[in-house]
């Protein structure tokens, strides 16, 4: 139980207390920085490790899908040709195995294998994914945007406000009363309205991250040592 | 009679109004004006004009790191901010430190960025006058450890050569001799820039994001967290009117009628913004007759 419990809550309080008192104290108390330093580094080297992990994760789940013939198996297989394309050829271009030669543009300022993997299939791929926003969003906008109480119109007029703000027409709009009345009309909805809902938002999630923060570090919070309730 | 008849079935269509029709609406919307540019004009607003203020007031020894936190979904805002920010710190000859922090294409994005700018200042050498770094996992804690250690964090530029190497690294050693980061993100990253870095090491930070992502910025712009903000298409198109504006020397890739650019975007960004209202428009009218006449019965 003690490699299972203590060992760990012992670990992640002295982990987590470590910049927390580290933040009070300038560079020159190396007694103090170098700990957290140190942890920093770590801290890469596991977040590599955990990019591995999620890997082997993805790898397993879809080859489980494929194997159960589970609903959209096929696309599990684009997936894993996806993932693993790329990834083959970007390992191999590490180690420069033959035509393999670096990630980035060849001298003569042709593509590398991984460079037209990335060019030419990669990124369409994924700026087709957030352009069709712009379609769900109109749609949406149409279906959904009414005014059917105080608060809907509120967002409503703020919105079609904003955008119109963006965009030249409403300059033109607005110079028919006063030059740039509806832009500087926007910016302060931007920047008065906007910023104190946001700050309130970010304040609470703030709160919230420090309580869940000191609730890890204090073992009251213990589900991440995946351990039964009885235990 | 007639006309009540004729109001209800216009109230039914509108109701029933097939969406593939706003798709098409959209994607003429998008479609034609890059075919066909307008060219409407470009108004500027302070969070651009305080980013553009800060670059100009920098010097040939200042360095400016550029951090490409965003992948290719967000590439027609982010991207013509890359190129801008890039060409305004060339043409200055204000040395620029690119590194990558999204993992997924911040780096090949970057790579791209130079490869369109730099060409266009012969003048200048890799490696004396900019360095690409390129990608490092780790975000949070990567950036953390650069206020003490870049050349720990990256040993080695974009290009496998160690970072003792270049001359430019020689002299930038953390934020310390760094004047200006400016992170252009698609997500959270930008945020950690402002309420990390800047507040931990006191380096000027300005974002460049998605106009979605644009309204949380503001928080950390009224603190002082951030010197400047460019939001979205609209944010990369002023910043690109004001480098005309001030530097018509970089006018010629804007003049190139085969490249994009923000101004360029802005059209498509009009038109979407008007078909996009006008809906909505169209959609309230829709939902008040059906309540009147749903009154009415």
């Amino acid at each position: 139980m003690f490699f299972r419990l203590q060992l760990p809550l012992i670990l992640t309080f002295i982990a987590g207390m470590i910049p927390i008192v580290a933040f009070f104290f300038t560079s020159e108390a190396t007694i103090v920085k170098a700990p957290t330093d140190r942890l920093e580094k770590w801290m890469v080297i596991v977040a590599g490790f955990a990019l591995l992990l999620g890997v082997i994760n993805v790898i397993q789940g879809n080859l489980k899908k494929i194997e159960r013939r589970g609903p959209g198996w096929p696309y599990a297989i684009c997936l894993l040709v996806g993932l693993l394309v790329p990834g083959i050829f970007g390992i191999l271009s590490a180690f420069s195995v033959g035509p393999f030669q670096g990630i980035g543009l060849r001298a003569d300022g042709g593509y590398t294998p991984f460079a037209w993997v990335t060019r030419f299939f990669f990124e369409p791929l994924q700026a087709t994914m957030f352009s069709l926003l712009a379609f769900y969003i109109a749609s949406a906008a149409f279906r959904a945007f009414r005014v059917r109480n105080l608060e809907a119109t509120i967002l409503l007029v703020a919105a079609v406000l904003v955008m119109i703000g963006r965009i030249p027409v409403g300059d033109a709009i607005s110079s028919a009363v006063r030059p740039g009345a509806l832009a500087s009309f926007t910016e302060w909805l931007m920047d008065k309205p906007n910023t104190a809902a946001q700050r309130g938002i970010l304040i609470g999630a703030a709160l919230g991250a420090a309580s869940l923060s000191l609730r890890v570090i204090l073992g009251i919070e213990r589900s991440y040592l995946g351990l039964e309730k009885s235990e | 009679m007639e006309s009540t008849g004729k109001r209800n079935g216009l109230v039914q269509s509108l109701r029933n109004f097939d969406r593939r029709w706003v798709f098409l609406l959209i994607g003429l919307g998008t479609i034609l004006p890059i075919i066909y540019p307008i060219g409407f004009g470009v108004s500027t607003t302070p969070p651009v004009q305080q980013l553009y203020d800060k670059i100009e007031s920098l010097t040939p020894d200042d360095v400016v790191m550029l951090s490409f936190d965003f992948g290719p979904t967000t590439v027609p805002e982010n991207g013509p901010m890359a190129s801008a920010i890039l060409r305004h710190c060339f043409t200055r000859g204000i040395k620029v430190v690119v590194i990558a922090l999204y993992p997924i294409g911040g780096r090949a994005l970057a790579v791209q960025a130079l490869n369109e700018v730099a060409p266009e200042f012969p003048h200048l050498r890799y490696g004396i006058d900019f360095v690409n770094l390129g990608y490092k996992d780790g975000a949070q804690a990567l950036m953390k450890q650069m206020g003490e250690d870049i050349h720990g964090v990256f040993p080695t530029d974009a290009n496998g050569d160690p970072l003792s190497q270049l001359p430019l690294m020689q002299r930038v050693h953390n934020y310390k001799d760094i004047s200006l980061v400016v992170s252009l993100a698609t997500g959270v990253i930008g945020e950690w820039w402002a309420n990390l870095i800047n507040s931990q090491f006191g380096v000027p930070v300005a974002v460049g994001c998605t106009a979605v992502s644009a309204p949380k910025y503001y928080a950390y712009l009224n603190t002082g967290q951030m010197i400047g903000l460019l939001g979205g298409l609209k944010g990369a198109s002023e910043y690109e009117r004001l480098l005309l504006d001030g530097h018509p020397s970089v006018s010629a890739p804007y003049n190139d009628p085969t490249r994009f650019n923000a101004m360029k975007g802005m059209d498509v960004q009009t038109i979407d913004h008007s078909i996009i209202i006008l809906f909505i428009v169209v959609g309230n009218v829709a939902y008040f007759l059906s309540r009147r006449r749903a009154a009415r019965v």
